[in-house]
């Protein structure tokens, strides 16, 4: 009030034409800082142009050029300001490229947002012993063969066989062909043996007593004389072994988990209407 | 798999959306640490390993010192190439994988396919880099790329159509005018990923090993073939593909894999169809102009230790005019550039044995051989089903558009019983289905099938290739066998102990003669050995020779003194296809000395086993039809294994 007083005090402050200027002078520049203020601004900071140099160096094996670089970030601002003008005009409405893309982004920042706690190792086990089977070795067998060439010259191999059966049984030793296949196996499954052989070997290996020699078994390279010395059951691979996958497919587990619970917290904040359903 | 789903979404939505998102994922990609621990942790199902092999230590079932023979196939391409895509082919990585283990999968005409001979205990999906997963993308109508001029028409069922949409892009491709959206990161990125997913799902080691790949899609300046397939040795990969898009200078590809390599990710490039580069494949010029270098030497043989020597576009083993001594040089031979009917003029330069014949002159020259190549065989299967090179089960390799007999030549045309007598010879047609071969299968020998033990078999070259049957052959060279190394039970050991397998370098020893041991196995579903061979290539005078050395015959028969196995009569019934069961070996085995062998000779040797004469698939294709088969064409094959060459390096 006081300095109000103070102004009445000079005649030319009390102009009509000099309030009117003023007041209009104010005005402009208000409206000049505030339209300013409204001007959206379009960022690229350094961690942007590093990704963008990165990106390039990716599909070009080497660094951008400074030349390079200016254009790369030249694109980028244009992207990013014919993107906004889109969104501005409210073309990404309506569009099902960009809804979809969206609805992937979520879903996806959905996921790293959820972070997964690192597993202990109580979890990891228990989750194991829950799909025991799915870590499993198939059965194997601890076999050998004495092996009768269809390619012998001499006597044919059905007849060595026979009398090599007859031997083996009396516990003497025999001496068959060498074969370009193992004469003997620690660990084997039959699938390997079926593909090597032939079906009809490992089924044969499949009924065979343990122990025991029996024979012949024809296969596509000639006559065998087979043994059975230990079959080892479908076994479970110890969880030590199987840890990093055991903790992969925890991991996915959980994942989906988290992608599930969002969607259906999702479904909690919106109210969905769909024609021809029932609300 | 529900995880599997939203693995996927996720991996769509972090690269489909904001750039700086893409590169984010793009980066720690690169990096090996899989971004997200969703995506890592989809990858290893109960049922699969992300990881080559067993748990630390852990032995797989089978595992064998010494050493098992493993099948393969490394040349498969799926929908995410884009020849395929236009061929109709819709199979996918995962249906590729499938395929390799045994399972039926639908083929573009509309039959299911399936393989014979049983699973494969191996297979790469090697897609082509260039615009991989584009046309897939494309075809959808929401996708901008399907509105782009260059992409109409490229969806055709029509014959006629699909092969214009095919020229159309080789066009555009020559004149440089394909749009680059076709080749956007984000799409390709999807596209490895998805070929990523597809390995990490199938393998599972013990039973069946996925390899990652992808081909290198190279051109000489006229469209010479300079294809290579890229094969990695673990899950680690780049977060791209190396592309002819980058540089269609293969030095440029092996730079980018040194790198690649000093990141702990280690990948061969295995060249195929050289027999379509016009003598550019093995040139003595580089793709720059200069000569070959030491350096060039080094780089090359680094990255390319191996080569696929045959698959179904040819064998390209030698050329008849090369090696116009080998009476078994004419197998499944293709003359014309890749896709055209435009005829090869140089052979030297496009086939393996002269390159090794040039690579030992190198090595005298400039120290370092740069064709010291192992051999792997392949299919290059365009309908996603590797392993598809059986002549009783042959549905070609480019989907709808030879995938029935009609469309390749096996049958008379409109269903006539007869071939007209003006029967044309279309074997050097534009697109002459009918010389490709039913062949090409990989070998390796590995103690268990795993990722890291099928890897290290190739890049050591113990590796063979086939035509098509599972052969099964063993190659060492040594100096102090035992004089009954074939007869005792423990040979292999033997043979490990005092020798080398092949794809290593013997040293000389004191002007000794080596032994080479040479074994082969028939494939127990496919036909009886006929003999088996020793082809030498040496240095003499300067000069590079060669020599094909029958060294064991079957049906008892002895090599003669023209240095060949007499002919044991195995005919095949061409009515029925059924073979003479009576001729030919189940194994073939001995140990041989050169008879030429001098010491200050620098040499290489390598294996070829023959089998008995069996029907070629066109024969087949007729005798299914109730007609002859096509007059033009041999009705028989000699299928085939060639080990990997064992390098004789003479002290200095």
């Amino acid at each position: 009030m006081i300095r109000f007083s103070n102004l009445r005090r000079s005649p030319f402050l009390r102009e009509p034409l000099v309030h009117f200027l003023l007041f209009g002078a104010l005005l402009f520049g208000a409206i000049t800082l505030a339209s300013q203020a409204r001007q959206p601004v379009v960022t690229i900071d350094a961690q942007d142009i590093e990704q963008l140099a990165k990106y390039w160096e990716l599909q070009n094996q080497r660094a951008p050029t400074r030349v390079e670089l200016a254009a790369l970030i030249n694109e980028r601002v244009d992207e990013e300001l014919l993107a906004r003008e889109a969104i501005r005009l409210g073309l990404d409405k309506e569009d099902m490229i960009v809804r979809r893309r969206l609805a992937q982004k979520m879903a996806f920042t959905s996921e790293d947002v959820a972070a997964i706690p690192e597993p202990d190792e109580r979890t990891l086990q228990a989750y194991f012993e829950q799909h025991r089977e799915g870590y499993a070795i198939a059965s194997r067998v601890a076999v050998q063969h004495v092996f009768f060439s269809r390619d012998r010259l001499g006597e044919p191999p059905q007849a060595a066989s026979t009398l090599a059966l007859r031997r083996l049984k009396a516990g003497q030793t025999v001496l068959g062909d060498p074969s370009l296949l193992p004469l003997a196996y620690a660990d084997i499954t039959t699938a390997d043996l079926a593909r090597d052989y032939g079906e009809e070997f490992a089924e044969a290996v499949d009924k065979a007593p343990l122990g025991q020699w029996v024979g012949p078994v024809i296969s596509a390279f000639g006559v065998h004389l087979i043994r059975v010395e230990r079959r080892m059951p479908s076994e479970i691979r110890p969880f030590a072994d199987v840890r990093s996958q055991v903790k992969a497919a925890w991991l996915a587990e959980r994942r989906e988990d988290e992608n599930r619970k969002f969607r259906l917290a999702l479904r909690k904040r919106y109210k969905v209407e769909i024609a021809g359903l029932p609300q | 798999m529900p995880a599997m789903k939203v693995r996927r979404t996720s991996t769509i939505a972090c690269l489909g959306g904001a750039a700086t998102l893409t590169a984010a994922f793009l980066i720690n990609a690169s990096n090996g640490q899989q971004s997200g621990g969703l995506i890592a942790a989809a990858r290893a199902a109960p049922s699969s390993s992300a990881t080559g092999g067993a748990g630390s230590g852990t032995r797989l079932p089978g595992h064998n010192v010494d050493r098992n023979a493993y099948f393969g196939d490394l040349h498969v391409h799926t929908y995410l190439s884009f020849d395929a895509y236009i061929f109709n082919v819709r199979a996918t990585p995962n249906d590729a994988y499938r395929f390799a283990k045994g399972e039926s999968i639908g083929h573009a005409s509309g039959f299911d396919v399936r393989l014979q001979g049983g699973p494969l205990d191996f297979t790469a999906v090697t897609d082509h880099a260039e615009y991989l997963g584009a046309w897939k993308e494309g075809n959808d109508p929401n996708s901008p790329l399907s509105k782009l001029p260059m992409m109409q028409g490229m969806y055709s069922r029509d014959f006629g159509e699909i092969l214009r949409a095919y020229n159309r892009f080789i066009a555009a491709r020559r004149s440089n005018t394909i749009p680059p959206e076709l080749a956007d990161p984000a799409i390709t990125s999807r596209a490895w990923r998805e070929v990523q997913d597809a390995a990490a799902l199938h393998n599972s080691p013990g039973r069946f090993t996925t390899l990652l790949g992808y081909e290198y899609t190279g051109s000489g300046p006229a469209g010479q073939n300079l294809h290579r397939n890229v094969i990695f040795g673990g899950a680690r990969v780049p977060a791209l593909p190396f592309s002819t898009l980058q540089s269609g200078d293969p030095e440029s590809l092996w730079h980018a894999m040194d790198e690649w390599r000093a990141k702990g990710m280690d990948a061969l490039a295995i060249p195929h169809n050289s027999n379509g580069s016009d003598g550019l494949m093995f040139d003595s010029v580089r793709r720059n102009g200069a000569p070959v270098d030491r350096a060039y030497a080094e780089l090359r043989a680094r990255n390319e230790p191996l080569v696929e020597i045959t698959q179904i576009k040819g064998t390209s083993e030698t050329h008849p005019s090369l090696s116009p001594n080998d009476e078994w040089a004419n197998f499944e031979i293709m003359e014309r550039y890749i896709g055209t009917s435009v005829p090869i003029t140089r052979f030297a330069g496009g086939y393996v044995r002269q390159a090794l014949r040039d690579g030992i002159i190198y090595r005298e020259k400039l120290g370092v051989n740069p064709f010291k190549l192992g051999f792997i065989g392949s299919s290059d299967t365009h309908n996603g089903a590797p392993g598809s090179v059986e002549e009783p089960n042959y549905f070609s390799k480019t989907g709808l558009p030879d995938g029935e007999p009609i469309r390749r030549g096996s049958v008379p045309p409109g269903g006539a019983k007869i071939w007209p007598a003006d029967t044309p010879d279309n074997r050097n047609a534009e697109r002459p289905y009918q010389a490709w071969g039913a062949s090409g299968l990989a070998g390796v020998w590995a103690e268990e099938n795993s990722r890291d033990a099928i890897f290290a078999a190739l890049r050591r070259k113990e590796t063979f290739a086939t035509s098509g049957p599972r052969i099964k052959v063993r190659f060492f060279a040594g100096y102090t066998f035992s004089q009954d190394l074939l007869n005792r039970p423990d040979t292999v050991r033997q043979a490990y102990a005092h020798g080398i397998p092949m794809g290593g370098d013997l040293l000389a020893s004191k002007g000794r003669a080596p032994q080479f041991l040479v074994w082969a196995q028939r494939d127990p579903r496919a036909g009886y050995l006929q003999r088996a061979q020793i082809v030498k290539g040496w240095i003499e005078d300067g000069q590079a020779k060669e020599k094909v050395f029958d060294v064991s015959c079957s049906d008892g028969l002895k090599v003669g003194a023209n240095g060949r196995c007499p002919d044991n009569g195995a005919t095949v019934n061409l009515k029925t296809c059924e073979p003479d069961r009576t001729k030919g070996d189940v194994e073939l085995r001995t140990l041989w000395r050169d008879p030429e062998f001098n010491p200050r000779q620098r040499a290489f040797y390598y294996v070829r086993i023959l089998e008995n004469p069996s029907c070629r698939w066109s024969t087949w294709d007729a005798i299914r039809n109730g007609t002859p088969p096509n007059p033009k064409l041999l009705p028989t094959v000699m299928e085939r294994a060639w080990s990997s060459p064992i390098w004789y390096e003479p002290s200095r």
